[in-house]
């Protein structure tokens, strides 16, 4: 990137004033932050004492080490006036619209024009702030709270800007929407998306989170799947190896709502990731798959929630990781069933390949269930790479290190052939190629 | 030249425990040399021995290769030799798919990866990855044709190594692979075994195919049965970790007619008469 952060401002409650008066906010949205800010000063920093940060601990992290952007980055009219690593990125995936951000402005944006006819809004959240206000009024902060945690907090007092995809009813949508979010040097992100889906509708979306070298990001994500849609929401998270990553994400679905996601943790220093499905009315289906590949000293913790509230609802979920050097993930699930929620069937899975003696891999998966009339299955493995099956590959001429790269390759096979979109699956298989090392 | 795998006096141990205890056996290219001998005699261990399988240890003895020890080689770098071990029980790899993996193997057996690595290092240039593999048409055109060939179903190409194969289908799975890898000296070890008819006859029909274009067969069996399929040069007799009877197709009729319990109570005798080895 060109651009180079000049001056940056601190994070302090002078900040979130800043940001209202820079962008000449609303008056709900000023109070909002400000509210936000207490709430985020009032909730202690976690300890391991609570569950969800047993495993996973902050030690190291400093939040004045970080910084907001101030520098307006250049912004861009056409793919062709585009840096050229982004034009190559962009055309990995064959979309419909596309949004790049960096640092928290709009740099790119693209819509195929029919769709903007039919009423699709596909743009950067700070533009819908201005152009669809009551959208994003109702919607922003509907599923997470802003006392949901402390990242949630912070977020909500600090974020500049974020995705924003809207589908009206019927419009089914075949070609995924991408977004490419940039974070530069030593900066504090607060990416917010919002994805609504109105009744009937289908749509796919990509986000895709890069850079931010010793920074931070701190990410909510919030998706509407109304009555009967149909949203498939991929989220890479490709940061730096240097950054702290927390990502808060709810989702709920509608009666006969369809819902897939895609987790893929490659990158960050350590990583905490809420992630929590709703099934609020019957004939709700959601899948969670999950991928990471931790190297080095990663720590990556996947915290997820399928929440069967009402009766004939389905959840799918499978985690999958290889761990490699010292590196650690911590998988923590729950399959909760509210009384009177019948006939839920909800799986959950989590297997890790453990690639190093010194990696470690947690598993935390459980089962709350307060109806009898359920199917509901939980598992969890943790293996190294079995030796039987290296032998059979060598045996028939393959070198060790070309039989281990096919077993691991084919431990995510079970998670990559679910990827909907086919240039989804090329990035992804790139990214377990690199780590797994050509030859 | 004619490739020669001579096993002299080969002991060899899993977790201190002895089970090969001084084999001696010859296989030459071309023939047919069946191996036949009780449960639990070690005769799936000694493909394992000859495989480079690392839970073995050898103790004691050799095995060469056209005259020269292979105790030190890889296992990949036997089968590179020309050296195969159709597995009694083949490993089911989820996500590996038959067709990828089995090109890799192809194009390491045939030594697609050591030229590029050579031309990488005397050009001191990289070359694009899959460079290193026999060029995608030309692999699937000769998969189809070896499928079509060799009875195998063309779906076994997309599936995954092994993964949700019945018994037949894993027995089949490995004569594919044998018939891509085209190995001088194979080790078959019980591939008859858990097979219908159609099925036998489906592998024995292959292994005959690759004889006849000069391939050696180690035919490990527990059972005659396959003998009718494929018709051995020579048949020797395992037992407790050796072979204590090598002769000519006879052997298997008389194996077949008195049972291993016979064999037990000879023991003394077939030994002093030390027709082992051929
Ligand atoms: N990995 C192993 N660990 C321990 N014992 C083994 C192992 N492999 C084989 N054995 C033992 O070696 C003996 C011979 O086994 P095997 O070679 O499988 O015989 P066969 O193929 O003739 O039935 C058996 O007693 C078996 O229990
Ligand atoms: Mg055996």
């Amino acid at each position: 990137m060109t651009t180079k952060i000049m001056t940056a401002t601190p994070i302090s409650v002078a900040a979130v004033k800043a940001i209202s008066d820079r962008y000449n906010e609303p008056a709900w949205l000023r109070q909002a932050r400000l509210a936000a800010w207490e709430t985020f000063e009032a909730i202690p920093w976690p300890t391991y004492k609570e569950e969800t940060w047993r495993r996973t601990r902050l030690t190291g992290f400093k939040l004045e080490n970080y910084a907001l952007p101030e520098a307006e980055p250049e912004v861009y009219a056409s793919r062709e006036a585009l840096p050229e690593h982004l034009r190559e990125e962009l055309a990995k995936i064959d979309s419909a619209g596309a949004l790049v951000l960096q640092d928290g402005r709009a740099i790119y944006r693209e819509l195929d024009e029919a769709l903007a006819r039919w009423g699709v809004i596909f743009t950067d959240l700070r533009s819908a702030l201005t152009d669809h206000e009551e959208l994003v009024r109702v919607h922003l902060g509907a599923q997470v709270s802003v006392d949901e945690n402390k990242f949630a907090a912070l977020h909500y007092a600090l974020w500049l800007n974020g995705a924003f995809l809207f589908i009206p009813r019927n419009i089914a949508i075949e070609k995924p929407f991408q977004v490419l979010i940039l974070q530069g040097e030593r900066v504090a992100n607060f990416h917010h998306t919002l994805l609504v889906g109105e009744e009937n509708s289908e749509a796919v979306i990509v986000e895709d989170f890069m850079g931010s070298k010793e920074g931070m990001s701190d990410s909510v994500a919030e998706v509407f799947a109304q009555q009967a849609a149909r949203l498939h929401y991929l989220r890479l998270q490709n940061l730096d190896e240097t950054a702290w990553n927390f990502a808060t994400q709810r989702i709920s679905t509608a009666r006969d709502a369809l819902y897939r996601h895609l987790q893929a943790s490659w990158g960050s220093k350590l990583s905490k990731v809420w992630i929590d499905l709703e099934l609020e009315e019957p004939g709700g289906h959601g899948e969670l798959l999950g991928l990471y590949f931790t190297q080095d000293r990663q720590h990556i913790d996947h915290h997820t929630n399928q929440n069967h509230r009402v009766p004939h609802c389905t959840s799918d979920l499978l985690f999958k990781g290889a761990l490699d050097d010292h590196s650690r993930s911590v998988y923590q699930g729950l399959i909760r069933v509210w009384p009177g929620a019948q006939k839920t069937d909800a799986y959950q899975k989590n297997d890790n390949l453990i690639l190093s003696d010194h990696a470690r891999a947690d598993s935390i998966p459980g089962l709350e269930i307060e109806a009898d009339d359920v199917r509901c299955t939980h598992g969890a493995t943790s293996a190294k790479v079995p030796e039987e099956y290296v032998f059979y590959l060598m045996a028939r001429g393959l070198s060790r290190k070309t039989a281990v790269r096919m077993i691991v390759q084919g431990f995510f096979e079970e998670v990559l052939n679910r990827v909907p979109v086919p240039g989804v699956r090329a990035k992804l298989e790139a990214e377990i190629a690199h780590r797994v090392g050509i030859e | 030249m004619t490739a020669v795998l001579e096993i002299k006096d080969l002991h060899a141990a899993v977790e201190g425990k002895e089970i090969l205890k001084g084999v001696n056996l010859t296989i030459r290219q071309g023939e047919v040399h069946a191996l036949m001998g009780p449960n639990g005699s070690g005769k799936s261990t000694l493909g394992y021995v000859i495989a480079g399988h690392p839970h073995y240890e050898v103790t004691q003895g050799d095995i060469l290769f056209n005259g020269e020890s292979i105790l030190d080689l890889e296992p990949d770098e036997r089968a590179k030799l020309g050296i195969f071990l159709a597995f009694q029980y083949p490993v089911a790899i989820p996500g590996v798919s038959f067709a990828n993996f089995l090109r890799a193997a192809v194009s390491s057996v045939r030594g697609y990866r050591d030229r590029v690595r050579e031309e990488m290092e005397r050009t001191g240039q990289f070359k694009e990855v899959g460079s290193e593999l026999i060029p995608m048409r030309e692999f699937r055109k000769e998969l189809l044709e070896t499928m079509d060939r060799f009875n195998v179903d063309r779906s076994f190409a997309r599936r995954y190594l092994n993964d949700g194969f019945s018994g037949g289908e894993k027995k089949r799975g490995e004569v594919l692979q044998m018939a891509m890898l085209k190995p001088k000296i194979a080790i078959l070890d019980e591939s008859d075994s858990g097979l219908d008819i159609d099925a036998l006859r489906v592998v024995a029909d292959g292994i005959n195919k690759l004889v006849a274009d000069g391939m050696g067969a180690l035919l490990i069996t527990h059972y005659q049965r396959i003998l009718n399929y494929v018709k051995p040069d020579k048949v020797s007799v395992f037992y407790d970790g050796r072979v204590v009877l090598t002769g000519g197709p006879e052997v298997a009729h008389m194996l077949e007619e008195k049972g291993y319990g016979w064999v037990e109570e000879h023991l003394d005798e077939l030994e002093a008469k030390e027709i082992v080895n051929s």
